[in-house]
């Protein structure tokens, strides 16, 4: 499984590089690396958010609320910054919020054992009014500078913020291949009884991976802020629906146990990448939904089509297996099959 | 997870909850509490009950259907397109209904045929549909036909298809007696439903799928064909709500309805079905979709601002689930606790097993 | 029966020193249901000590209670004398109790070294020698990096004994460790379990197999409902001893065969026929029933014969070959096809495919029939009717109509399960290991019934691993082997032929 799974990314990298192609030919504006890079940059906001969406997912829950809680948490920093709160606290302050939001999910699903789905939906809620009690209902649409000079930074002509969320994302990366802690997400999603045990502590792996759900919402919400320079009322709706498909697409399994930041980076990228498309491609903007529903569905029906095919394969390479291992020539009459109720 | 004592007794806790919320309304504000005004305000959330009644059948079977809501901005479009491509209103009313169905029809082949997340696969296409829904005006107006109504373009951004026949939006807004049509079209369509659930071999083969498919499937019930219909039987719910949102906003719009999910799943999990399925209700969901629809009346009229609500909803949702949760857990040990005196008891008192 | 020379007993001085691990005077109730009532044991150094028991009598459940999964009710755990207090089973971990689960618990998704080291305390590759070295003397060879997902069940049971191992474990236990394993599997477990024994440490292990029992263990406790009825060490007891103590108090032996087999008549049309029916798991297979006739399917455990079945059923597609059943050809076929042409199946699996636990057992047993109660709404009282009707002629104990079936025993599940076939009122029903996991009384309700069926001129074929039950209970034997099937003469139907068979050595009729 493994192996589709490193196969699957690259295989998405490889239709993606197709598609910009393609698209390149029929418009070429497409392909001027400005545009690419454009392409880019507007994908992290999905990008971030998936990460923390991925995280639930490896534990085999779900977040219905990463949306919400980057709305809230980009509330939070306008708000702030507004008030005259300096930059860097206020960035903090973001990221906090993230982690509160995403916490209250942890308590609801380990404390309370209300089954995930309910939890965050329960909690969607409840952010999204408590944005709009907040900015009483309008758009926050003035914020200092200094946070939008955060996303004019540049580096070797690449904006700072995909550099620093793409070292983000290798250093998560790195840390579930390697942190023993970070492990346990995969144990718990695989096998949540088998994990508990074995002692491995899941209700406290299951908190974590809420709570970061929630942190990269906010880290998410910056990068929003930054780039966007006004917070809408918007902020973050329907965000999770891409993110669950960014990372499915890029071969997180819905099941637990499969995956890591690199899958929800290829998916991310991906999905902007065919919302930049269809704008060259002259579609109106509305169909983007449509496109993006239909994406979603193709995928998971392909994951499900090849999940059968390696399910059949296994099958059948541990029956032969089996007919190996009963090639037998034993004594037939001592140890046969039990014996019962006759006395001999 | 089945107590059959408890949810009945949860109906029960239902109405009290019901009737005590009123009190509480009406007691704040005597205006509230007339019968009148009561049964008129059940028009505005007459949707929610829509969707959710037809939703608790799906979540019964352990299975979600998220997409109702796009299904009724759906509905609301394809009735508001038909009527401008000439059809008699009526016939429009039955395409959309049709065209619902059919949405339901696509999710259940979904659910049935992968075993991918119900979740998962309404999340697509709810955002599918929803777009398709947008985009649909936009695409009939590129190949010719006049789309959007008497007003044109503009007009319809702003207020979708207008001017649809008075006998059509007389309809959500007319009544028998006191008895507004959209309660009427919600009570009517909880009967047929209860009748279904409970009395009907299909809606046995509901619970049974929704406590084990493999079981179901082993013992005979055609799972495939029976998550197919349920999944449309959903959905015409929701072409139902958007046909009467319609009539009552008196015009035609892809995104009539887009709010009410949390309402909705909130109206099924109060009303006592379980999320994981294999148990719940007509009449709990109903129940529960009036508590939740005077509940958000009554505090509106209180002066409670609207972007509150989802607050208390969203509370509700997840402290429902929750204390139930928790209920049947302490019922359990204690019950245990009991178990274990009664025996050490009764082992004291006369001739106990051998140790 | 043979006598085996057991393994060197206990340590000398036990008698003097604590018992490694003993419960006393534990209690567990779940659900209002008391399941262990006050019982208590020892278990010493270096002691293979054997549980046995019926479904229901709380073999799990004391495990469980042992390693830390669940907390009696009452009563207390002792480890060398010293009470412990698990809540939960990395505390049992930790004082170095260990259990090997029926089902070995398996990260399918990540790999064999990660999911022998996952949850160790400390850095991993402190172990990473000692595991290779456990692995080696264990005889797991397989590469490391490989996923685990695709390791045979004995392989996966490895893995959670060098978990166990590694841990440091002085108590092993093992649940039902031999269900899933290949008879030279069995052995080279019982190797190792000798040879951990023999290291000093205490080995506790739960089997309905006794002649595994006898084989292997040092002490035998035999539970039944929740107390133990008898605790000796196994150099006193023979099989009878085992099977009385098993048995519920008052009733008597009967072997399968009393029934007078009447002869299935060949003149009468098939009622089933299998052509050359071909799958993932078997080849080329062809055979008829014929009505009121039982048709036994011996095999080892893997030789393909549920896969058979199912395939039969419609529930695996993708077979070749063809299936006629009553007569008429089912080119396309599933499980309320196949009823509807008069072909029911007991599963194997009674929990995964065959009963509805969390719905009232009444509801499993009408699951088959709902078309039968009334158009278009169901009637309660036929319904009523031909429930208590099934429960009467099987002998479930069903306390009311609102019983849940997890609350059932297994043997009553069986009846549930089986009522829940005969309702469809079938020409044939295959029963795949309908004896599997019930008490000995349920058993024998079993056998009668088929008896009942095959005078009723339904055609009946058993799928069993137990070769007594096969050989008294059929009129023909099949065997499967490694995906083949063939039939043996009634001539050579003995035990010790068909066991050759199993094993692929026909034609070394013993003489």
């Amino acid at each position: 499984m493994n192996r589709i799974v490193k196969n699957r990314e690259l295989l998405v990298l490889v239709i993606l590089g197709v598609l910009i192609v393609v698209i390149g030919a029929i418009s070429p504006n497409f392909l001027r690396p400005t545009t690419l890079i454009n392409i880019v940059n507007s994908s992290l906001f999905l990008l971030l958010i998936a990460i923390g969406e991925m995280f639930v997912i490896l534990t085999r829950g779900i977040d219905v609320s990463t949306g919400a809680m980057a709305g809230l948490a980009a509330v939070i920093l306008g708000v702030s910054l507004n008030a005259g709160v300096p930059l860097s606290i206020a960035i903090v302050l973001t990221l906090l919020t993230g982690l509160a939001a995403g916490a209250v999910n942890a308590v609801g699903v380990t404390a309370f054992r209300v089954p995930p789905i309910i939890m965050t939906l329960g909690s969607l809620g409840v952010y999204r009014g408590l944005m709009l009690l907040i900015t009483g209902g309008s758009w926050i649409e003035t914020i200092p500078h200094s946070i939008k000079s955060v996303a004019a930074f540049r580096v070797a002509g690449v904006p700072a913020l995909i550099w620093i969320s793409l070292a983000i994302a290798v250093a998560v990366a790195f840390a579930l291949k390697n942190l023993k802690q970070a492990r346990y997400l995969y144990a718990v999603g695989d096998n949540e009884e088998g994990a508990f045990l074995l002692g491995i502590p899941v209700k406290a792996t299951i908190f974590s991976a809420y709570c970061l759900s929630g942190l990269f919402a906010g880290a998410a919400a910056v990068v929003f802020v930054a780039q966007i320079g006004f917070v809408p009322m918007q902020t973050g709706s329907g965000q999770e629906l891409k993110a669950i498909a960014a990372v499915v697409l890029g071969g997180v399994s819905l099941s637990g146990g499969v995956g890591n930041s690199m899958s929800a980076v290829v998916g991310a990228l991906f999905l902007t990448a065919v919302d930049s498309m269809m704008i060259f491609l002259k579609v109106p903007g509305f169909w983007n939904n449509a496109v993006g529903g239909a994406i979603l569905l193709a995928v998971v029906f392909i994951d499900y089509r090849i999940r059968c095919a390696v399910r059949d394969q296994q099958q059948r390479a541990r029956a032969r297996e089996m007919d190996l291992s009963t090639l037998e020539k034993n004594n037939p009459a001592a140890g046969s099959a039990s014996v019962m109720g006759k006395a001999t | 997870m089945i107590q059959w004592r408890w949810l009945r007794s949860w109906e029960a806790v239902l109405v009290a909850a019901l009737v005590i919320e009123l009190l509480v309304l009406g007691a704040i504000n005597p205006a509230f509490l007339s019968v009148e005004n009561l049964l008129f305000s059940t028009s505005d959330f007459a949707h929610v009950i829509l969707g959710a009644l037809g939703l608790t059948l799906v979540v019964i079977t352990a299975g979600i259907d998220i997409s109702g809501v796009s299904i009724m901005g759906l509905a609301s479009i394809v009735l508001g397109l038909s009527w401008v491509a000439g059809a008699d209103i009526w016939v429009a009313v039955a395409i959309a209904l049709a065209v619902g169905s059919l949405g339901g029809a696509f999710n259940g082949m979904l659910v049935a045929n992968t075993d991918v997340n119900p979740l998962v696969l309404t999340l697509g296409s709810m955002f599918m549909f929803a777009g398709v829904a947008t985009g649909l005006p936009g695409v009939l107006d590129l190949l010719g036909f006049k789309a959007y109504g008497a007003g044109g373009f503009a007009a319809y951004q702003y207020e979708g298809i207008t001017g649809l026949p008075k006998e059509f939006t007389a309809l959500a807004h007319g009544g028998v007696g006191w008895v507004p049509n959209p309660l009427i079209a919600v009570l009517l369509f909880a009967l047929v439903l209860s009748l279904i659930l409970h009395r009907t071999r299909f809606g046995r083969y509901l619970y049974l799928i929704g406590v084990n498919p493999n079981v179901a499937r082993y013992s005979g019930v055609p799972v495939k064909s029976v998550i197919v219909a349920v999944y449309t039987l959903s959905a015409f719910g929701a072409a139902m709500a958007g046909v009467i949102l319609t009539s009552y906003f008196t015009s035609a719009r892809s995104d009539l309805g887009s709010e009410a999910l949390l309402n909705i799943i909130t109206a099924v999990v109060l009303g006592g079905t379980d999320i994981l399925g294999g148990s719940g209700t007509v009449l709990g969901t109903l129940l529960a979709g009036l508590v939740l629809g005077f509940l958000r009346q009554g505090l509106l009229a209180l002066g409670v601002s609207n972007d509150v609500i989802p607050i208390i909803v969203g509370g509700l949702l997840v402290g429902t689930v929750a204390m139930k949760l928790g209920l049947i857990a302490f019922n359990q040990r204690r019950g245990n606790r009991r178990a274990y005196q009664l025996e050490i008891s009764e082992t004291r008192e006369g001739g106990g097993s051998p140790a | 029966m043979p006598k085996v020379d057991r393994p060197a007993g206990p340590i000398e001085n036990a008698t003097v020193a604590p018992p490694l691990v003993s419960l006393k005077g534990v209690w567990k109730v779940f659900e209002s249901v008391p399941v262990l009532r006050g019982i208590s044991f020892d278990l010493k150094a270096g002691e293979i000590h054997a549980l046995l028991g019926g479904n229901g009598s709380g073999k799990s459940t004391t495990v469980k209670i042992l390693c830390g999964a669940h907390k009696p009710t009452a009563g207390t755990i002792e480890l060398n004398g010293q009470p412990q207090s698990f809540d939960r089973p990395s505390d049992a971990h930790a004082k170095g109790i260990y259990m090997v689960p029926q089902e070995p618990h398996i990260f399918s998704n990540q790999t064999v070294r990660e999911n022998l080291l996952i949850g160790l305390a400390g850095d991993a590759r402190a172990y990473a020698e000692r595991c290779e070295r456990l692995a080696r003397e264990l005889g797991l060879t397989c590469d490391f990096s490989t996923c685990a997902g695709e390791l045979s069940i004995a392989n996966q049971q490895l893995i959670e004994i060098i978990r166990g191992l590694l841990r440091n474990a002085r108590v092993l236990i093992f649940d039902e460790p031999t269900s899933a394993l290949t008879i030279r599997e069995v052995k080279s477990l019982f190797g190792q379990m000798k040879k951990l024994s023999a290291d000093g440490i205490g080995i506790f292990f739960i089997s309905h197999r006794l002649n595994e029992v006898l084989e292997i263990s040092d002490r035998v406790s035999v539970l039944r409902d929740g107390v133990f009825v008898l605790s000796a060490a196994t150099a006193t007891l023979t099989t009878n001893d085992l099977v009385a103590a098993m048995r519920p108090a008052g009733s008597a032996p009967t072997k399968a065969s009393e029934h007078v087999r009447s002869s299935a008549s060949r003149s009468s049309k098939p009622v089933l026929e299998v052509k050359n029916l071909s799958g993932k798991m078997f080849h080329d297979v062809s055979f008829n029933l014929f009505p009121g006739e039982v048709v036994g399917l011996a095999g080892l455990v893997g030789a393909g014969r549920t896969e058979l079945a199912e395939a039969i059923l419609g529930i695996d597609q993708h077979v070749s070959g063809d299936v006629a059943i009553s007569g008429q050809a089912a080119p396309t076929r599933s499980p309320r096809v196949c009823q509807r042409l008069g072909l029911a199946y007991v599963p194997e699996d009674r929990h995964a495919h065959g009963i509805f636990l969390e719905l009232p057992g009444a509801q499993t047993i009408s699951a088959s029939i709902l078309a039968r109660l009334g158009r278009p709404f169901l009637s309660a009282k036929r319904e009523g009717e031909i429930v208590a009707q099934f429960v009467q002629r099987l002998g479930i104990k069903l306390s009311s109509r609102s019983q849940l079936a997890r609350t059932l025993s297994g043997g009553n599940q069986q009846k549930a399960v089986l009522a829940k076939a005969l309702a469809a009122l079938p020409r044939i029903i295959i029963l795949d290991e309908p004896t599997r996991g019930i008490d000995a009384q349920a058993r024998q309700d079993v056998y009668r019934l088929i008896h009942d069926l095959t005078d009723q001129g339904v055609g009946v074929l058993v799928i069993s691993s137990e070769l007594a039950e096969i050989v008294d209970l059929s009129d023909r034997i099949l065997v499967m082997y490694r995906g083949r099937v063939a039939e043996i003469p009634r001539s050579q139907a003995g035990i010790d032929q068909v066991s050759a068979a199993v094993f692929g050595m026909a034609g070394e009729a013993a003489a």
